[in-house]
């Protein structure tokens, strides 16, 4: 396998790279502190066409494969992995629903401003009662006439509190278990839609994350998303894709654990030398250089199989299960070789420990992945 | 309607210069990148374009390696490239690179404006811009920070010593840019996307016109040491003199 | 016949610095040193300070550049053939060796921080390349050898009393393609730490805030920046917390850092790894600032930091 990237590709590296220096480095500790969305960071985003980027240019998307797209959100990662992520959950689950099994009407209708940046996208599957286990959600709809009816909770919704366009998994067959979910697109304007409160998190704080409430929610049929009854299959196809958006994630976050621990390892001065020169600490460093160049392959893997139109699954759960754990394993690492410097508020390593956390929880969390992957490799 | 033409190096990212232990430099590990002056360059050429039309081409000496520089030239919106490029020119001199860049321009790049960097981020000679315009001619305007265009005449705002100088010339001219003439823009994916199909004149040694000997030898580079110095001076008027000189020797005042 | 050594400069202070190399190199090479005026003042006494013939051009009306004076220089230094020019480094002067060099078809060490002449009468010139990383050293291998010289690099030629020689009136330039249309004086520079060439950053070593302008003092009369540690913004809130220089704060890259009362805790100094020349005057000779300075004088700031101004104000000739 070879993962040398072409030219173009790594001038986009470089390009967002740059990009994330100006523009979000200098409001990362602020938009953490304060949990605000930095909607000025996306404007710029869609003006130079990254929003949308792996979909094709007749829907408003940049048309790149989707390795190139993973680099992208490794690098907003590396800056901040909350703005990394609203990026590729966006882009991932919020707009990639529609492009895979949305009508040219809702294509149209929908993707086009999706893809553009010029509405954002949300993936309305949990519920207080249903996570990991998705099976045993209780969100009914009921068709009545033209349209369907939609009643129930869903949480922990990414973008809930500014989302235009929600991707909302509802059961339209009661006695059809896994084969009775259904998906719909429901916009913001819907007044059967209500959006509560963003919940405080303890990582990711500049993403915005939301309980929304459906209540006698009417939505046309016309905006069903895919077949009736193929909601959960649609769902969990979404999340092997959302998988390799989050992979990139920690691994961004593990470039930047990296970052930081070779500045800090070279300018702090202990016994009258950098400590950087003390063998525990280049241990440390080798180790969190390995497992970073592994976590990359895997996750630069599981983005060229889906390129390819080969099955990702398996890679894609491996590559986030590894990435994640790697993420939160080394930016433990790197606070440790800050000392108490990196136990303090406004330091990155710090902000790193709690962004690699929620990495081995959502989409899928480490203990899902290996139900996924023992699934593959022990049928 | 002005056709620009806008030169860029693809130069040592200086970051990545690190002192050897035996004092050397090691050039063999080094990243490339657009020097950045030229950057400014080639920002002030787009935001020509689109307030005049007319057309921007990027002009490069190097060797072939630098090919990847084109497509980062081309995505700061130039419409095509000329790429002047042959396995010697890796270690040129100001002369040779603004002959060779004379040679090619006289036979085949029509222009009204020329628009070099102050210099480049790497050696810093700042000599390619003013002796290119020696050598084909034209009026030369030198650090500049503002350019206004009306019909063939150029007005430039020249940010010296002892203030600024507003100057007035008519085109055909040769400018070179500081970085405060504008914040060059990051290309948008699109912009990279598109860089790869726009055209790429290629032109070799022999296609240059003339012989372009080296005038300057490097007979030494070495690094500076990074370590600090951790050199003391005593609190006294002598000490004081000790540092106010070395400040001096290391360049750091003046 | 290559004779003689070329001095050409816009300003007094760098025409009387360059005839100090200009008679070394002529002591070795042979030859008269002749000192060609481009300024529009009158020229300093260079027949005093060493020159053995002076030059001095003609200018035309205020629309006229000074770079309008290339063709002049040129055509006589075709005709007098030196063996080498030195060339003052204002920026002017820059564009002005670079087209002689051109035109002459001779190579040019630009800014040259050093000058030494090699036993086969080549010239080797030092230049900072790579961002100040890395020293090139060059030769030119054709006549005349040129080089810039930044100002400063050398101390101006002792007087001697009693010398004399012949000032030669250059012909008019024709005129130039470029015309000046207008000169603004240059405005006063306020406030970018971040960009400055030169940051003095206060500490809490400083003890009232009305000290401050010390610093100032020291920061005005080397063209910089008054930055300071966190604690003096936040806590102290003596300067604007744009100012304050750090993990969390600024980060500068400046030519020079002088730390007045600065300690050098990991966190500020993480802020300053990127200056090319660090400066620490702390009270303290175990703070860890020296650790990590190029230059530092263990003394009270209020003893050394007057005195340096004073020393610098003569050095720089202010």
């Amino acid at each position: 396998m070879d993962f040398r990237l072409t030219e173009e590709q790594e001038l986009i590296r470089a390009n967002i790279r740059e990009f994330c220096q100006q523009y979000l480095d200098p409001i990362a500790v602020e938009i953490d502190e304060n949990s605000r969305h930095p909607q000025e960071v996306f404007d710029r985003l869609a003006e130079m066409g990254f929003m949308g980027m792996p979909y094709p240019q007749e829907y408003g998307g940049a048309g790149t494969d989707f390795l190139t797209y993973a680099m992208v959100v490794e690098e907003i990662s590396r800056s901040c992995a909350g703005t990394g992520f609203t990026f590729s959950c966006h882009t991932g689950l919020g707009t990639g629903p529609i492009y895979e099994y949305g009508t040219e009407e809702q294509k149209q209708k929908y993707l086009v401003p999706l893809c553009k940046g010029q509405k954002w996208g949300a993936f309305a599957l949990t519920e207080p009662g249903a996570g990991t286990d998705v099976n045993a959600a209780t969100t009914v709809a009921v068709a009545d006439g033209d349209e369907w009816v939609i009643n129930g909770t869903k949480t922990f919704i990414s973008q809930g509190t500014f989302a235009d366009i929600f991707i909302v998994f509802a059961r339209t067959d009661p006695a059809a278990g896994p084969k009775g979910i259904s998906a719909f697109i429901v916009t913001k304007d819907n007044p059967g839609l209500k959006v509560g409160e963003h919940f405080r998190k303890m990582g990711i704080r500049c993403s915005q994350t939301a309980e929304i409430i459906l209540k006698d929610c009417r939505v046309p049929r016309s905006d069903m998303l895919g077949k009736e009854g193929n909601g959960l299959r649609m769902a969990m196809a979404s999340l092997d894709n959302g998988r390799i958006g989050i992979a990139a994630q920690a691994v961004g976050i593990l470039q930047a654990a990296l970052d930081e621990s070779l500045k800090y390892a070279s300018q702090r001065i202990q016994f009258n030398k950098p400590i950087g020169r003390q063998q525990a600490i280049q241990w440390m460093i080798a180790d969190m250089a390995t497992d970073l160049a592994a976590a990359r392959h895997l996750t630069y893997h599981a983005a060229t199989l889906k390129d390819q139109g080969l099955p990702y699954t398996k890679e894609a759960s491996m590559a986030k299960l590894f990435a994640s754990e790697a993420a939160m394993r080394h930016a433990s690492k790197a606070v440790q070789i800050h000392g108490g410097y990196g136990y303090m508020k406004g330091q990155k390593v710090e902000r790193l420990l709690r962004d690699a956390k929620i990495t081995e929880i959502y989409e899928g969390t480490s203990e899902a992945q290996r139900m996924v992957i023992a699934g593959n490799v022990m049928r | 309607m002005p056709d620009i033409i806008t030169c860029f190096k693809w130069a040592v990212d200086e970051a990545d210069i690190r002192p050897q232990a035996s004092g050397e430099v090691a050039l063999d590990r080094v990243g490339y990148k657009i020097s950045e002056y030229d950057r400014n360059a080639l920002e002030a050429a787009a935001q020509l374009k689109e307030a005049h039309g007319g057309s921007v081409t990027a002009i490069t000496v190097a060797t072939p390696a630098a090919k990847k520089g084109l497509k980062d030239a081309l995505s700061r919106g130039p419409d095509r490239a000329c790429f002047v490029n042959d396995a010697a020119f890796d270690a040129l001199e100001p002369a040779q690179t603004a002959a060779l860049l004379a040679g090619v321009i006289r036979d085949r790049l029509p222009f009204d404006l020329i628009l070099c960097g102050e210099g480049s981020s790497d050696l810093y000679a700042q000599q390619v811009g003013p002796r290119l315009a020696q050598e084909l001619g034209i009026p030369c305007v030198t650090y500049v920070n503002r350019i206004t265009l009306e019909g063939s005449t150029l007005l430039a705002e020249r940010k010296l010593e002892d203030g600024i100088e507003v100057v007035k010339v008519e085109l055909p001219a040769l400018v070179t840019v500081l970085p405060d003439i504008n914040t060059p823009r990051i290309p948008g994916l699109k912009d990279t996307l598109e860089a790869s199909k726009k055209p790429v004149q290629s032109v070799g040694p022999g296609e240059a016109g003339g012989e372009f000997p080296a005038r300057l030898q490097t007979v030494a580079l070495r690094a500076t040491s990074m370590e600090r110095r951790c050199v003391r001076f005593p609190a006294d008027d002598a000490g004081i003199r000790e540092l106010v000189e070395a400040l001096r020797k290391s360049g750091a005042i003046g | 016949m290559m004779a003689g050594i070329w001095v050409v400069a816009e300003h007094a202070d760098t025409a009387l610095e360059l005839l100090t190399p200009a008679r070394q190199v002529a002591d070795s090479l042979g030859g008269p040193v002749v000192a060609v005026w481009l300024g529009r003042q009158e020229a300093p006494p260079l027949f005093a300070h060493g020159a053995d013939e002076v030059l001095v051009c003609t200018h035309g009306g205020d629309d006229q550049p000074l770079e309008a004076q290339v063709p002049v220089l040129v055509a006589e230094a075709l005709q007098a053939q030196p063996e080498a020019i030195l060339v003052g480094a204002s920026l002017r002067g820059r564009e002005v060796a670079a087209r002689m060099a051109a035109a002459l078809g001779t190579g040019l060490g630009s800014s040259c921080v050093a000058l030494r002449v090699r036993t086969d009468g080549l010239v080797e010139m030092d230049r900072l390349v790579f961002g100040g990383r890395a020293v090139q050293t060059v030769v030119c291998t054709t006549r005349p050898q040129m080089a810039t010289v930044a100002p400063r690099t050398f101390s101006p030629a002792p007087p001697v009393e009693g010398r004399s020689g012949t000032v030669r009136t250059l012909p008019a330039p024709p005129p130039s393609p470029v015309t000046v249309v207008e000169r603004k004086p240059k405005p006063a520079v306020s406030g970018d730490v971040a960009g400055a060439r030169v940051v003095v950053c206060v500490g809490r070593g400083m003890e009232r805030e009305e000290d401050l302008e010390m610093a100032r003092r020291l920061a005005d009369i080397l063209g910089g920046e008054v930055g300071c540690t966190r604690p003096i913004a936040e806590e102290y809130h003596w300067l604007p917390e744009h100012t304050y220089i750090g993990l969390s704060g600024q980060q500068v890259k400046p030519e020079l850092y002088i730390g007045i009362g600065v300690s050098g805790q990991i966190q500020h100094v993480i802020g300053i790894t990127d200056a090319r020349v660090i400066v620490a005057i702390n009270r303290d000779e175990k703070a860890p600032i020296f650790e990590m300075s190029d230059f530092g004088i263990v003394g009270d700031l209020y003893q050394v930091v007057p005195r340096l101004v004073d020393e610098l104000t003569r050095a720089l000739g202010k």
